[in-house]
């Protein structure tokens, strides 16, 4: 077996052709992996200079109402992801800037693709795009061409007459391209971290493994069943167009309808609907701003009877801010309830696309790309989820420090100084452990290594069948 | 008289072929799949508005009976004043809509990238959260939607490839292709003959599939001459995929690399060259994160608070010269209230300013992506497809515009009839309304 490996290599590496598509393809990736690389730096730029600008503008903040500062607020933007040099997943059409303010939760908004026309339907050239697309009808080519070629010069005939197992065989060369398609691979994955050493983190090389591994798998499935296709097919253009047209089905047209069937499975609200049901909730609870708000005034009982006072003046306290924290809890309520439902019918349209992974291996490996990335839809609820942690902590110092920082009832014109500003930390993304969100992937890894088991008994199969002519 | 013959013979030569039958019904079976993608949202968007547009005159027809029962405003919020312009306007519930185009079946473009209402008052700007896309799940945007235009850029070309990859090669391999030769004269002659019987076929089939879409929508009565249009890209766009495998046809010797090198175009012109630019332009314009903007709206707005009304008030005669003539402006003293209201109108021309730059921003990234068509077709016609359907950026940058020329216009009014204390009554509010 090991021979026939060593003489497919070797025949690669002769075939001048080869050498140069070779070449052309490691040129084409290894610029791929430096654009990317560079997009992502001047976006890395863009973003610490946005946010070190409002930083700047928070801390400057030299005397100022603290529900006043609530409502001026500060803004999050999106960082940018060391892994999205390689797959950005879903970066250019989420958005990027959020709002965080008192009374409201924001969406994210200012999405990339909103600011110039249609470019790229399929996204920009990352290395991603190569190997989800490109790689693969290269590799699926090279398969065919693989038995085709020693079945019209009847070395294939020669083979089994030697005493060659037919599974070895198919199972040789399936490894001898792959091997082909483990080292563009290898290459993509080695000059991105050479690239990025001084940034990689354990967390890094971890999903990048993980990464690479995915990929491996999906050629080697591609690989297996062309292979499986030329070896049971007469007529070698056969295997080769239902190989296209495979490829074809598997990665431009079932992700793009499955999607978009999902969506229609388990529908979102839209957003007007969306809104009128947060503020018919939200009006159910406390109006921070209306004193003579009814269930303003059973908080105010209660707030009297506790500080053993019959009126608001003689509080030691200033009761704005405990009625505006109170509105900002009831908020927090309704902005979970609806923005959790949200995120649990993504949930489920993610589930349910997944599991197209049975009938179709790119949607696993397009899953686990993203995913590894950190770039998918579940990394960005991650984000979003942190900004809204940090947003409630935010106004919850405001009003802490409006109702127990010194001023009275009503006294709206008291301000606190800027050492408070100042203590307030910025917003620090805590990019997702991979191991806290890995079992979101298992369905995806656990129905490639399926489709890997299902590609190893074709080929058996195949080998037992084989049209030697 | 030959030619015809050879039309004849590649028809009886494609239903023999049951490979080439299936991908042809695949990829009407997807265009099919794609016009009810585009009609559901076309649907979808016009019955978001009709919705929003009863629930706004529902809303209204609470104001107007508080002008009919002499109320002030809503119970719980005694300090609202709908007799007060401030008030009326701010309460008036005006909504701009972008209005879906009958032809969208065609092509969602970027509907899906930006908002198509917006209830704009004196505080609003184009570029408000609210203008951003519906809520939809991120991947599935990432991955985008299978509609008619995807169906024709993207699986056209892979049909033809696949109706197309053994004209010439096949006979040749056959060792046939020598006597063919001697029946006709010219095998250019003949090759052209059999390319253009598929393309004739496939573009047959395209047109059923935008007979079929007019079912879906009323794009004969709203959006004949789109058709019209639409129709003619699509040929042209046909016709560039036609010449471009015809040459590949003519030059090639065997099947194999008859299908590498149409596939290899097909890969470049639809994955390559437009993902470079779209790489290359996030490179020299990476994403605005519209810290102008942010600017804009906060900081330079809190400094046009903290200014004196004397202030104000000359930056609003400068503005608005017509203030001169008010009742308030030929008062003695000024009215602090009607300056402060009319504050708006001030942070209205910092919002108008920082959104024109953004604006002008994007407007370069779209140029510098415009200067690439000659070299990237698949895009150029993807672009031309949403100017057809009114999905296109310039679309929605137009929507943009005219919000701004809402908002302008209800800033005026705001302005003048504070500065001329207006009283508001049901005919005023049914006009601020308008």
């Amino acid at each position: 077996m090991w021979t026939i490996i060593k003489n497919e290599i070797h025949f690669l590496c002769r075939n001048r052709a080869m050498l140069m598509i070779s070449f052309g393809f490691i040129v084409v990736l290894l610029i791929s992996v430096f654009l990317g690389i560079k997009q992502a730096e001047e976006q890395e730029k863009i973003y610490q200079e946005a946010k070190t600008h409002l930083r700047s503008q928070w801390v400057s903040i030299k005397e100022m109402n603290p529900h006043s500062a609530a409502h001026y607020g500060t803004y999050v933007f999106k960082p940018t992801n060391l892994l999205s040099s390689l797959d950005e997943g879903v970066n250019s059409v989420t958005g990027n800037v959020l709002r965080v303010e008192g009374h409201v939760q924001n969406e994210i908004v200012h999405s990339e693709a909103s600011q110039m026309i249609s470019v790229s339907k399929f996204g920009k050239l990352k290395s991603s795009l190569l190997l989800k697309f490109i790689v693969p009808l290269l590799l699926i080519f090279l398969a065919f061409y693989s038995v085709s070629s020693e079945k019209q010069s009847g070395r294939l005939k020669l083979l089994i007459l030697q005493g060659a197992k037919p599974f070895y065989i198919v199972l040789s060369k399936t490894i001898a391209v792959w091997f082909y398609g483990f080292i563009l691979l290898s290459i993509v994955v080695l000059s991105y971290t050479l690239l990025n050493l001084s940034n990689s983190t354990s967390e890094t090389f971890l999903r990048l493994s993980l990464l690479f591994l995915s990929y491996a798998i999906y050629y080697f499935i591609l690989i297996g069943l062309t292979i499986y296709f030329s070896t049971r097919w007469l007529r070698t253009t056969i295997a080769l167009t239902s190989m296209l047209g495979i490829w074809m089905i598997w990665s431009v047209f079932l992700p793009n309808i499955l999607m978009s069937s999902v969506e229609k499975w388990h529908p979102l609200p839209s957003r007007a609907e969306f809104k009128t049901a947060m503020i018919e909730d939200r009006s159910k609870g406390i109006d921070g701003h209306n004193p003579s708000d009814a269930r303003g005034e059973e908080l105010k009982e209660k707030v009297l009877k506790e500080y053993g006072v019959d009126s608001i003046s003689k509080l030691p306290i200033n009761f704005d801010g405990i009625r505006m924290q109170a509105d900002e809890d009831y908020g927090n309520i309704v902005w979970d309830k609806h923005f959790g439902n949200l995120r649990k019918v993504q949930k489920k349209q993610k589930e349910a696309f997944q599991l197209g992974g049975i009938v179709n291996p790119f949607i696993s490996l397009q899953n686990t790309s993203m995913g590894f990335a950190g770039n998918d839809n579940l990394h960005h609820q991650e984000f979003l989820v942190q900004v809204e942690n940090y947003r409630r902590d935010l106004i919850k110092a405001l009003n802490n420090e409006h109702a127990f920082g010194g001023s009275k009832t009503g006294n709206w014109g008291w301000t606190a100084n800027n050492d408070f500003y100042k203590s307030i930390p910025d917003f620090a993304y805590k990019s997702v452990a991979l191991t806290s969100v890995l079992s979101n992937y298992v369905l995806d890894i656990a129905l490639l290594l399926g489709w890997l088991i299902f590609i190893l008994l074709l080929l058996i199969r195949g080998a037992k069948k084989m049209q030697v002519i | 008289m030959k030619n015809l013959n050879v039309f004849l013979f590649e028809w009886r030569h494609f239903v023999k072929n049951p490979f080439k039958i299936v991908a042809l019904i695949l990829f009407m079976l997807a265009g099919i799949y794609g016009l009810h993608n585009g009609a559901d949202l076309y649907h979808k968007q016009q019955a978001e508005i009709e919705r929003i547009s009863s629930e706004v005159n529902a809303d209204r027809q609470e104001i107007i009976n508080y002008y009919k029962e002499g109320v002030k405003g809503p119970e719980d919020r005694p300090w609202v004043d709908v007799t007060n312009p401030y008030w009326a306007l701010r309460y008036a519930y005006k909504y701009h809509f972008k209005l879906p185009s009958a032809a969208m079946v065609y092509s969602i473009g970027q509907t899906e990238q930006f908002g198509f209402y917006k209830q704009v008052t004196f505080g609003s700007s184009p570029l408000d959260a609210d203008m951003t896309k519906e809520i939809a799940n991120p991947e599935r945007l990432q991955i985008g939607t299978l509609d008619f235009s995807f169906v024709i850029l993207f699986l056209l070309p892979l049909v033809l490839i696949i109706l197309i990859y053994n004209v010439g090669s096949f006979e040749n391999e056959q060792g046939f292709l020598n006597l063919v030769l001697v029946q006709y004269a010219s095998i250019n002659k003949w090759l052209l003959s059999r390319v253009l019987f598929y393309m004739v076929l496939t573009f047959l089939c395209v047109i059923a599939l935008m007979i079929y879409g007019t079912f879906l929508t009323d794009v004969f009565t709203d959006e004949s001459q789109a058709f019209m249009q639409i129709t003619f890209l699509v040929f042209l766009y046909l016709v560039m995929w036609t010449v471009l495998f015809f040459f590949v046809l003519k030059s090639a010797k065997n099947i194999l690399s008859n299908t590498l090198s149409m596939v290899g175009i097909y890969l470049l012109f639809t994955f390559i060259i437009p993902a470079m630019v779209h790489q290359w332009v996030s490179i020299d314009k990476p994403a605005n994160l519209m810290t102008d903007f942010i600017d804009a709206t906060r900081d330079e707005r809190e400094k046009l608070y903290n200014e004196p009304e004397v202030t104000i008030h000359a930056k609003l005669v400068n503005l608005f010269p017509e203030i001169k003539n008010t009742k308030t402006a030929q008062d003695s003293i000024l009215n602090k209230r009607v300056v402060r209201r009319s504050i708006a109108a001030l942070g209205n021309q910092l919002t108008k300013k920082s959104v024109e730059s953004i604006a002008e921003e994007s407007q370069e990234k779209n140029r510098k992506i415009q200067n690439t068509y000659w070299f990237n077709p698949v895009v150029y016609f993807q672009n031309q497809l949403n100017q057809e359907t009114r999905t296109h950026y310039q679309n929605y940058q137009d929507y943009s515009n005219n919000i701004q020329s809402a908002i302008d216009e209800q800033v005026k009014e705001l302005v003048l009839d504070m500065y001329d204390t207006v009283k508001v009554d049901e005919k005023r509010y049914l006009n601020y309304t308008k």
